[in-house]
């Protein structure tokens, strides 16, 4: 599918660190071409703090640095231009300004029938069986895995998916040239290969630890709705949750045994009523799609 | 007698009279009828039969004799006799064998003791069974000469033939069929608990849904034990050649695998019989597993009559005969389904069983020989993923290298104690020499003091975080041990 790139919209990208919601309301009214003017100009200096440094970024690189940039890294820049783009991000607050992606493309469009697995890096044998069980369950029954790429739950739940033969969308915090974590470079080639890869940032921009929070709203958007298999008390898959519940998505919990610190979260999520309990896929299907569409 | 040997002599008379032929030495059925075998095999192996008085005489005399394993040797001694073949400046020798009308050597059982009876009273040479030669391999400084017919023996000593069956060769265990480990999908925890109970020597409750693979798990455990030792395979198939069972030991031989099913009566389970002492399943697992399957479909009188062998390591049988000991030193693995009908596990939908039933049926397992398992774990089905997964999983000589480092670290440690494996530690010492870290120690007496472990409860659970430690090579058993040590004794969804 070859389409137009809007190179403003890359320009952006680059320079805009994401979930910031002032930029895309101004990008929403003006249209990306003119905020690049904009700031290129100056006029956001004293109306916002990020602004200088968006200047500098934007002047340092040009648009044919960024489009070879992409291009190596074997990657496809996609922004709301695009036909594929997944409009079920424009729920988001701040939704992403573009993404970059790897795989296989169709994807895109077939996620308004895919789940958000999500959970700790440090699950127990119950936490992975149940991650493995329910990617199962979800691509038996044709749908896709959304999650990021951290070990523990997200690990466990691409591979399943892959195991069954299945679709697997892994949206990853830092560029595609870092693969973090390393010891999962394997996993993310096999997803690149099988399903795919998506990224709100430049593929030489590391991980840093609050892009994951901000790419939790991704996770949390692209799927139908969102599971929490195991979580901490105080865990990032809590975040994926209320962000899943900001914009009406639904949100599940996995209980455990009351006294196993990594279910903590998830009952918390289910106390505070922000989280249906499920214990099976059948009640995660029958929760987001009623109908059975 | 049991596993011990007594050498008979026998002499014969040939004398003028009246055709007859007299066993004289508290014979049996089996062995009143030798008569009518050896004189049919003389005759049908065209060798002269002495038509006269015969006598033969089986001594020590007060000796109850049973059994067709002195056919050979009578009828040796009756060609002896009337001068069909000398003996002059041959070996003190011992004949072994059953013969056939035809005059065929066939297998006895107990040949394995028998020759180790003779070797020690001085016997230099002995004639056995083709059939039985297998077990004769392990007894050393001792000539075998396994033959299959009464004609090859005749010819030995009328023409100095040697039978073309001397060559000796040592059977060797082939690995590929061996039941191993890594045929198993996932199981992780289930695998861990294994590796643990085989490290020290721990009695094993596998509990579960029908289909979950206990009995696959069970049949895997010989083969991550450490081979046996040449004294142990003795001890092993001395048993199993009193049973009438072939057991084939060679190099890295597998330690047995006896799995009696639930209907086995309590002779067969711990030994018995009248005239002749057979040795029952358990003695049959010595230094091996002995596993049983729906062990609460099994006769509670069944399962309790193994709670002397788990004590002690031997089974004593009185008959009226007298009484016999065998060793019965085996791991115990007993299987169970979580509830009569097998459904009591996930979401519990399929299962029709009422709480009581659910209750009652562990507690068919006594709490004694409950008490006397270690370990017991719940196996899960395997889950959808292990299903998929095509990697094999660990094989068997890798975990069994682990298992042979860590019992090497233990029987260090208990050297010059008396005992080897975890399993074994005295209570006392327990309490002394081998405890644990401080705040594992702190948690164990908070467990006692609100009522959750007994005083033997904490010995056993000690005595798997050993274990544990044993296997990641630490020098004393510590918090994380001795936690894990209490999730194997207690991962039962069904309170015991």
């Amino acid at each position: 599918m070859s389409q137009m790139i809007s190179h403003s919209k890359l320009r952006l990208f680059d320079a805009i660190e994401g979930g910031s919601p002032f930029w895309l309301n101004e990008i929403s009214l003006h249209g990306s071409d003119t905020v690049v003017t904009k700031i290129l100009e100056g006029r956001y200096e004293g109306i916002s703090e990020s602004s200088p440094r968006i200047r500098q970024r934007l002047q340092q690189k040009n648009i044919a640095q960024l489009l070879h940039q992409v291009e190596e890294s074997q990657s496809i820049f996609i922004s709301s231009e695009s036909q594929d783009w997944p409009i079920q991000m424009e729920a988001l607050a701040a939704p992403p300004i573009g993404l970059l992606i790897r795989g296989n493309r169709s994807l895109l469009t077939e996620l308004d029938r895919s789940l958000s697995l999500v959970g700790t890096r440090n699950p127990s044998a119950y936490g992975v069986r149940i991650a493995g069980d329910f990617a199962i369950g979800v691509t038996d029954h044709s749908w896709s895995v959304v999650s990021g790429g951290a070990y523990g739950i997200d690990a466990t739940a691409h591979r399943a998916a892959l195991l069954n033969g299945g679709s697997t969308v892994a949206v990853l915090a830092g560029g595609f040239n870092h693969n973090y974590p390393a010891a999962h470079t394997d996993l993310f080639a096999e997803i690149a290969q099988e399903g795919l890869l998506i990224s709100e940032v430049m593929p030489d921009v590391p991980a840093e630890p609050f892009r994951f929070l901000t790419r939790n709203r991704i996770i949390a958007a692209l799927s139908r709705g969102t599971v929490v298999i195991e979580a901490a008390y105080r865990s990032g898959s809590l975040r994926t949750a209320r962000d899943a519940a900001e914009i009406f998505r639904q949100v599940m919990a996995v209980p455990g045994p009351i006294n196993s610190p990594t279910s903590a979260g998830c009952h918390r999520l289910i106390a505070e009523r922000s989280a249906e309990l499920v214990t099976s896929i059948s009640d995660v299907l029958e929760l987001v799609n009623p109908l059975g569409s | 007698m049991g596993l011990e040997g007594h050498l008979i002599t026998i002499e014969v008379d040939v004398a003028d009279g009246i055709p007859n032929f007299t066993l004289l030495g508290l014979p049996d059925a089996a062995l009143s009828e030798s008569r009518d075998r050896v004189k049919s095999a003389i005759i049908n192996s065209h060798l002269e039969w002495p038509h006269r008085k015969v006598t033969v005489a089986l001594s020590p005399a007060y000796l109850p004799k049973s059994g067709s394993s002195f056919d050979l040797a009578i009828a040796l001694a009756i060609l002896f006799s009337t001068g069909a073949i000398t003996m002059d400046s041959q070996p003190p020798t011992i004949f072994i064998g059953e013969l056939g009308l035809d005059g065929e050597v066939r297998p006895v059982r107990g040949v394995l003791p028998a020759l180790l009876a003779a070797r020690a009273r001085g016997i230099e040479r002995a004639f056995i069974p083709l059939a039985n030669a297998a077990e004769s391999h392990l007894v050393e400084n001792l000539e075998i000469i396994p033959i299959s017919s009464l004609a090859q023996v005749h010819a030995f000593f009328a023409e100095g033939l040697l039978p073309d069956s001397l060559v000796r060769e040592e059977p060797t265990a082939d690995p590929a069929e061996m039941l191993d480990m890594e045929d198993l999908a996932g199981q992780e925890g289930a695998r861990r608990a294994l590796e643990i109970a085989a490290i020290g020597g721990h009695h094993l409750l596998l509990m579960g849904p029908p289909g979950t693979g206990k009995t696959m798990l069970a049949q895997r455990f010989p083969s991550i034990l450490p081979s046996l030792t040449q004294e142990e395979a003795l001890e092993v198939t001395a048993i199993h050649s009193v049973a009438g069972k072939t057991f084939t030991p060679g190099r890295g031989i597998p330690r047995p695998f006896i799995a009696p099913h639930h209907s086995t009566t309590a002779p067969a389970m711990v030994g018995g019989g009248a005239r002749f002492i057979r040795p029952g399943a358990c003695s049959l697992a010595h230094h091996g597993v002995l596993f049983i399957d729906e062990a609460p479909e099994m006769s509670p009188g069944v399962l309790d009559a193994l709670r002397q062998p788990l004590e002690s390591g031997e089974v004593a049988i009185t008959r009226s005969i007298g009484t016999i000991c065998y060793p019965a030193n085996f791991l115990l693995v007993l299987a169970a389904n979580p509830c009569p009908c097998g459904n009591f596990a996930g979401k519990g939908r399929g299962c029709t069983c009422s709480a009581l039933q659910v209750r009652r049926y562990l507690q068919k397992i006594s709490g004694p020989l409950m008490d006397r398992i270690d370990i017991r774990i719940f196996v899960d089905p395997p889950s959808r993923v292990e299903m998929l997964q095509t990697t094999p999983g660990e094989n068997s000589s890798t975990i069994r290298a682990r298992v042979e480092r860590a019992r090497t670290r233990s029987a260090q440690r208990f050297y010059g104690l008396g005992w080897q494996l975890n399993s074994q530690i005295p209570a006392k010492a327990l309490r002394k020499d081998f405890r644990a870290e401080k705040p594992a120690m702190n948690l164990l007496h908070d467990e006692l003091e609100r009522g959750l472990l007994s005083a033997r409860g904490v010995h056993k659970v000690l005595r798997v975080a050993w274990s544990l430690c044993d296997l990641r090579s630490g020098s004393i058993p510590t918090l994380e041990d001795v936690n894990e040590a209490l999730s194997l004794r207690s991962s039962l969804r069904v309170a015991p």
